[in-house]
């Protein structure tokens, strides 16, 4: 009986600790486990972790309510923070150094954009010609000179339903929805995999262009998936588009303190750690993702893409949570899986 | 209800104790048809083209699947069991090693074989060293990669109970079939075939089940089927009423094969193993000998060799992921979840099972027999209830049983104990329907308590069987993902979340190390039980 007792005490034990903060993410990254040790190294606060998916987590956080030993939520896009806001997940956080930090269209009063990431196009230079892609915007993507031409992931990939909330957002939802359709005629195969699988599509000469986040493409490069990745990505050439209007689509990885956190003083003070310059370029070194402050350059593969590109600084982020159901909606739709 | 010699209150106590047991582990099923049942639901679903779609994909998979274990399964057990071939014996064990790699792993080293650029181009390369070998290599759709991932790592079921079907047939019947003149094709057809019918149909069930309820490979694979369509619900339309009754009916439908096999289980136990005679093996010779040995070796080589030695492969190519990979504390907290949650649910069946021997209740005995559909529903979706559940309470009783059982070591034995409790519940069963009742009434009369009657009488029996139930659900643990990736406390890592982590961050090649540990330990599972999976041959 007693070694019960002991037993129920060891377990509950294990989840008590005075300086802490505890974090659910969606981030899955070794280099950010590093990062938050780093973090207890400074100030002493351990930094608790479950990983997992997005809804999930939330739902697990929601129902939890008021005993809900959470601090923060990271999740990595902006609609779902947008979504998680929506639900009543965060508490509202007012932090002079984190507006003075972050760009008023990558927060809210609720979550604040750590890192970014851009959306672009790849294409392989033995069978298309750059010329040819000047001055392109996603908006062209549906010309009939690309019939046959685009490899993509699928509809349920949160990434594309951003991209296309964000067409709704500029353009509204009539024409996203017939743009949407026409895009879709140009797809060279049926979409499959997930951005690198793309990427890898376009260094075969299957496809001719690709759409994906960059950060795949740095990492392909890196040399960390071997060799022949990295010779792959070599074929492969970034291209950024709308750089003649509001500039290339971006997403960002956000966090928030949640509703009920026992330790909000805590999970500020590492927000603001994140965004400190040795954070935030340790961060973008090791996942290849667009910092979010400016003091910092992004990692030296990223800029060989071409370093100064023209982001888009117009639309809200915000936006994308606002209009993802009705995307992935238009996007089965035009028939995209 | 009550029964002799025996006090009235402890009988009752016990049936209450039971009922309660029964009433805890039917939570999730509750919980899904409360929430289905609350929504505002629009019938035009079922005419909406994605439905049609992806109930036409699910279907699809699950025809495919099902007729490839059915080759993959019988035609092998049909092989070992009546014909000597080179590596009849190796054959024999290894093929059931499939039992070893979870579906989403298969899935893993097949898209990256076959992926441009990938370990088949690497291999095409060395061998040939050519430009183009991304042109060699097969471009497999979603839905076949999905199929064959399936197959390879469910046709285990069937490989093992149609053995056990074949081995267990009468070698009389069998000979008259020749002294019939009949051809070992016809006798296959005619005799062989048809009598192990119950069997193959347990194990077809049993696979039918793992791919409805199946979410990682499918989705990592990018099908749309009925288990992705309950995520999309939830995880883009944020529609959790929907998704809980697209559940509730994929679990309506997956329940159906619940039934067949049970409804088959008890049939076969009047197929007894009346084995007379010893059976002699055929010799194959010639094409027919290289054939037999060819197909086992594919099959073996595909299902297990290829996943692992592409994992093997990726430890190798970079044994950096080792750096920071916590060995001994992942092994820790996977042996504690076995140990502490077979321990549990062993127990609990055992009494449950002994209860409902001793009480002979009809109304109790059916009512256990409900609680094992927690096998039916896939793990993402216990989970939820569980959530769901216990904050529910939590609000009515006003006591915090949520910090109890959501995030902590025991609600993560609660998981497992609604996911995988049949296979404690059905083990025990099995073993105590071979105990005859005449040893109980004999034991009664000799003035032994029920007590007494179990721990000199039933332990002694059943006891040679708990340890390969402790095996099976061991090797169901290991593997599991869902119910502990969302369950789990803080900071706490298994194998497969490990796995899982890095396959999302699309660092596929680091998922090789956890995958090699999970497949390594469930190895050595089934290595040592392999006296029980073949116990028949006794």
């Amino acid at each position: 009986m007693n070694f019960f007792v002991y037993l129920i005490v060891f377990f509950f034990s294990l989840h008590i600790n005075a300086d802490e903060i505890n974090l659910y993410t969606t981030r899955h990254y070794d280099s950010d486990i590093k990062l938050y040790k780093e973090f207890t190294k400074q100030t002493g606060i351990n930094v608790n972790i479950i990983s997992g998916k997005a809804k999930p987590l939330e739902k697990r956080i929601l129902e939890e309510g008021k005993s809900c030993k959470g601090d923060l939520f990271f999740l990595a896009d902006a609609g779902r923070l947008y979504s998680s806001q929506k639900n009543g997940v965060f508490k509202k956080v007012s932090s002079k150094v984190l507006e003075k930090k972050i760009p008023a269209q990558f927060r809210s009063d609720y979550w604040f954009g750590i890192t970014k990431r851009a959306r672009i196009i790849f294409y392989n230079p033995k069978k298309i010609s750059s010329e040819d892609l000047v001055n392109l915007s996603y908006e062209d993507l549906t010309d009939k000179r690309f019939n046959k031409y685009i490899a993509i992931r699928q509809s349920n990939n949160v990434y594309n339903q951003s991209l296309i909330a964000s067409l709704i957002e500029n353009h509204g939802l009539e024409y996203t929805r017939s743009w949407t359709k026409k895009f879709v005629t140009n797809f060279s195969r049926k979409p499959k995999g997930n951005d690198r699988a793309q990427i890898l599509s376009v260094a075969s000469g299957e496809s001719k262009l690709a759409i994906a986040n960059t950060y795949y493409y740095g990492l392909m490069l890196s040399g960390k998936k071997g060799k022949e990745q990295k010779e792959a990505a070599k074929k492969v050439r970034p291209f950024f588009p709308n750089q003649q209007n509001r500039g290339t689509h971006m997403n960002i990885s956000g966090i928030g303190v949640l509703k009920h956190s026992p330790n909000p003083d805590n999970a500020i003070k590492f927000i603001e750690f994140l965004l400190t310059h040795a954070a935030q370029e340790h961060m973008v070194n090791n996942t290849f993702e667009y910092p979010m402050i400016e003091s910092v350059d992004p990692p030296s593969l990223i800029t060989k893409m071409g370093g100064s590109f023209k982001q888009d600084n117009i639309t809200n982020v915000s936006s994308y949570g606002k209009w993802q159901t009705d995307a992935f909606k238009i996007m089965q739709e035009a028939g995209w899986n | 209800m009550t029964k002799i010699n025996q006090p009235f209150y402890s009988t009752n106590l016990s049936f209450y104790i039971i009922l309660c047991i029964s009433i805890i582990s039917i939570i999730p099923l509750f919980t899904i048809i409360i929430n289905s049942s609350i929504i505002d639901f629009d019938f035009t679903l079922f005419k909406n083209s994605q439905f049609l779609e992806y109930t036409k994909n699910s279907l699809i998979i699950l025809f495919f699947v099902l007729f490839l274990t059915f080759i993959f399964g019988v035609i092998p057990a049909y092989l070992v069991t009546f014909y000597n071939f080179v590596g009849v014996k190796f054959f024999k064990y290894s093929l059931i090693l499939s039992f070893a790699i979870p579906p989403y792993i298969f899935g893993y080293s097949l898209s990256a074989f076959f992926e441009n650029f990938g370990s088949g181009y690497t291999l095409i390369n060395l061998i040939w060293d050519t430009n183009n070998a991304n042109s060699y290599l097969p471009n497999f759709s979603p839905i076949v990669n999905s199929v064959l991932s399936l197959s390879f790592t469910l046709y285990g079921y069937v490989y093992l109970l149609s053995r056990t079907s074949f081995v267990g047939q009468s070698v009389n019947l069998l000979d008259l079939g020749k002294s019939l003149g009949f051809s070992s094709y016809q006798r296959f057809f005619k005799i062989i075939l048809p009598c192990a019918r119950p069997g193959i149909f347990i194990g077809l069930s049993l696979v039918a089940m793992e791919t409805l309820s199946d979410f990682g490979t499918v989705s990592y694979f990018g099908v749309s089927t009925f288990t992705t369509e309950i995520y999309n619900s939830w995880f883009i339309f944020d529609d959790l009423n929907t998704s809980n009754f697209l559940s509730l009916l994929l679990l309506i439908f997956v329940l159906f094969f619940f039934i067949v096999e049970n409804y088959l289980r008890k049939d076969s136990r009047f197929h007894s193993l009346k084995n007379e005679g010893k059976r002699k093996k055929q010799a194959l010779k010639g094409t027919k000998n290289f054939l037999a040995t060819a197909f086992c070796l594919c099959l073996f080589v595909f299902s297990f060799v290829f996943p692992f030695s592409q994992m093997l492969y990726w430890s190798i190519k970079f044994p950096e992921y080792l750096a920071n990979f916590e060995i001994l504390k992942l092994n820790l907290n996977t042996f504690l979840l076995i140990f502490f949650t077979s321990f549990f649910l062993i127990s609990v069946a055992i009494f449950t099972n002994f209860g409902n021997r001793v009480l002979k209740n009809r109304f109790l005995s059916v009512f256990s027999s409900l609680s094992i559909s927690g096998y039916a529903i896939p793990g993402i979706i216990i989970s939820v209830s569980i959530i769901s559940f216990f904050s529910l309470v939590s609000s009515f009783i006003n006591f915090d049983l949520k910090t109890i059982f959501i995030g902590s070591f025991y609600g993560l034995i609660l998981g497992y104990f609604f996911r995988f409790y049949s296979i404690a519940y059905n083990g025990i069963k099995s073993n105590f329907l071979k105990i005859n009742y005449s040893l109980d009434e004999s034991s009664y009369l000799m003035g032994f308590d029920k007590f007494k009657t179990f721990s000199t009488v039933h332990w002694p029996i059943l006891n040679k069987n708990i340890f390969f139930i402790f095996i099976l659900i061991a090797i169901e643990i290991i593997k599991e993902l869902p119910i502990t990736l969302i369950l789990r406390p803080f900071n706490f890592e298994t194998f497969s979340t490990r796995a899982y982590n890095f396959a999302t961050q699309d660092l596929i090649e680091a998922t090789a190390i956890p995958s090699m540990f999970l497949i390594f330990w469930a190895s050595i599972f089934i290595l040592i039980s392999f006296k029980y999976f073949f116990q028949d041959n006794k």
